[in-house]
């Protein structure tokens, strides 16, 4: 394409978006409608992601050392651990030896001022060495047990496995959840505006069928009707990351002071962190169902 | 230049032929009537002229090439070399004078710089320079056809298409634009014209394609009734 035509494309589709105000607004507005609901969803969405990765992190398995194992095969199973894959990929986050001594003290402080029952057993401590290990994904929770059940040296592993299967169903569900609805709302959005478009292409039928006549190639028709719904779409979506941003961070702060967000001891993405993402998909979008919305409304028009 | 070859057209559901062999050649450099009372198929050979109808039968030659199976995306060429005139204008109503020419100009690309220097020219050719900054509602019926005259001209068509151009004017105006196109024949292009403005076709004393229900019935210099 030539630059000639592409200024003249870009000239005319400015010019198209101020001279039908009403109708360009109109767009707008719906695709900043769509987009808050959408983006509602989407800053949803990665904070639940987010909150689970937390929990998950804390979520832990005790890996039991037999009573009798030689130092050396205790030094070499943490990087052994450490470096477990599961499908190529490294899914050990965290691991934390806990010696003898360590867990008799952790026991102690948790008996507090009943610690009499040990009374006697000081002598010989009946307590295993132990490795705390955390995960980075842990839906491979199965897998890395399976492994680590393959080491020399290894008594027993205790997990929770019962809160790990529920906590991996709650972060499947809801995934999907908002997948469908995304899903759901773009279908939506670019039925609506491929109408408004639609509505945009009527009026100017005219001025398409004359510029036919005179032998405007169909890209060249097209051009502008694409280039308006592509600015229509970045209008959007700047308007719409503003919004955004003052909803968020009023829910945010409300949410941050209830009790019961601080006893759980999460934390959330501040909108800062969230910003290039929801800039990312709201062009995306925004560009995405203008171009897609004006293409097929022009279908009709051009194949005369 | 435009040559038909046994053309025949049936619109879908209609049981009879809208142009029924239709055979004959316009040379370069002529200026042609195609008259015949309303529906006889006048419009119907100028769609198909400009390709915006199919033939069911026959072929369309237009300068040296065959049109009847012209790809989709090649029609836009074939319609840069034809002008393109109707009885109702077609501007576009929110445009200027000036700009409802430069359209034609943008449509098929050309620089800015020769759109300034051409727009201009056209417009002083159909007497309209001291309007270019008007609107077509602004204007008279005739004035507005010259707007459509200059907008058909500008990009120097090898041919120029009119369809019932003075349909909508009062005689005085008609003859004007009938003037025009004259002088744009005499410039060297070639001219055709779907008309039932009998008093002008027996004036001007050119070629005369006459068409009844879709039958060319007759084709000489002469007048409107010359049939025979």
């Amino acid at each position: 394409m030539r630059l000639n035509s592409l200024s003249y494309m870009l000239r005319e589709a400015f010019k198209s978006v101020f001279k039908q105000r009403k109708m360009s607004s109109a767009s707008i507005a719906i695709m900043i409608a769509t987009m808050f609901i959408f983006g509602i969803f989407f800053v949803l969405g990665e904070n639940i992601n987010f909150v689970m990765e937390q929990v998950e992190n804390k979520q832990g398995m005790r890996v039991v050392i037999k009573d009798d194992v030689e130092e050396y095969i205790l030094e070499g199973l943490k990087s052994k651990i450490q470096n477990i894959e599961i499908d190529g990929k490294k899914v050990v986050n965290t691991v934390t030896f806990i010696s003898k001594e360590e867990a008799m003290k952790s026991i102690k402080e948790r008996l507090g001022d009943k610690q009499d029952v040990l009374e006697g057993l000081d002598e010989e401590n009946f307590l295993p060495a132990s490795y705390f290990v955390t995960l980075t994904d842990l839906s491979k929770n199965q897998q890395v047990q399976d492994e680590i059940m393959k080491f020399d040296g290894i008594e027993e592993i205790s997990t929770d496995n019962d809160t790990i299967a529920k906590l991996n169903n709650i972060a499947r569900g809801i995934r999907m959840g908002t997948l469908i609805i995304l899903v759901i709302l773009v279908v939506i959005s670019i039925a609506i505006i491929a109408y408004t478009v639609k509505i945009t292409v009527y009026a100017r039928r005219k001025e398409i069928e004359i510029m036919k006549y005179v032998g405007a190639t169909n890209s060249f028709v097209r051009g502008p009707f694409i280039i308006e719904g592509l600015i229509i779409g970045i209008i959007s979506a700047a308007i719409s990351v503003i919004i955004m941003m003052l909803v968020y961070n009023g829910i945010l702060n409300s949410i941050l002071e209830s009790n019961v967000i601080q006893s759980l001891s999460v934390s959330f993405y501040t909108f800062s962190e969230l910003f290039l993402r929801v800039l990312g998909v709201y062009l995306l979008l925004g560009m995405g169902i203008g171009v897609l919305g004006s293409s097929i409304s022009m279908k009709k028009y051009l194949n005369a | 230049m435009i040559e038909f070859r046994n053309v025949s057209k049936t619109y879908d559901k209609a049981e009879n032929e809208t142009i029924h062999n239709a055979s004959f050649k316009i040379e370069k450099g002529e200026f042609v009537f195609l008259v015949g009372s309303s529906g006889s198929g006048k419009s119907t050979l100028i769609k198909l002229i400009e390709k915006e109808e199919d033939p069911t039968s026959g072929q369309i030659i237009i300068n040296g090439k065959d049109t009847t199976n012209l790809k989709q995306s090649r029609i836009p060429y074939l319609r840069r070399s034809m002008g393109v005139v109707f009885q109702d204008f077609r501007l576009l109503p929110d445009r200027t004078v000036y700009e409802n020419v430069a359209f034609a100009m943008n449509v098929v690309k050309a620089a800015p710089k020769h759109i300034r220097r051409q727009v201009p020219l056209v417009l002083a050719q159909v007497g309209l320079s001291k309007e270019a900054n008007k609107y077509p509602d602004e204007l008279s019926g005739g004035q507005q056809q010259r707007v459509a005259l200059a907008r058909a001209m500008v990009n120097n068509p090898s041919m120029l298409i009119a369809d019932e151009p003075t349909g909508n004017l009062d005689p005085n105006t008609a003859w004007d634009i009938m003037g025009i196109l004259n002088d744009i024949n005499l410039r060297g292009t070639t001219v055709v014209i779907a008309t039932h403005a009998k008093d002008i076709v027996d004036a001007m004393n050119k070629r005369v394609i006459r068409i009844d229900q879709g039958t060319i019935v007759s084709d000489k210099k002469g007048g409107y009734d010359e049939i025979k």
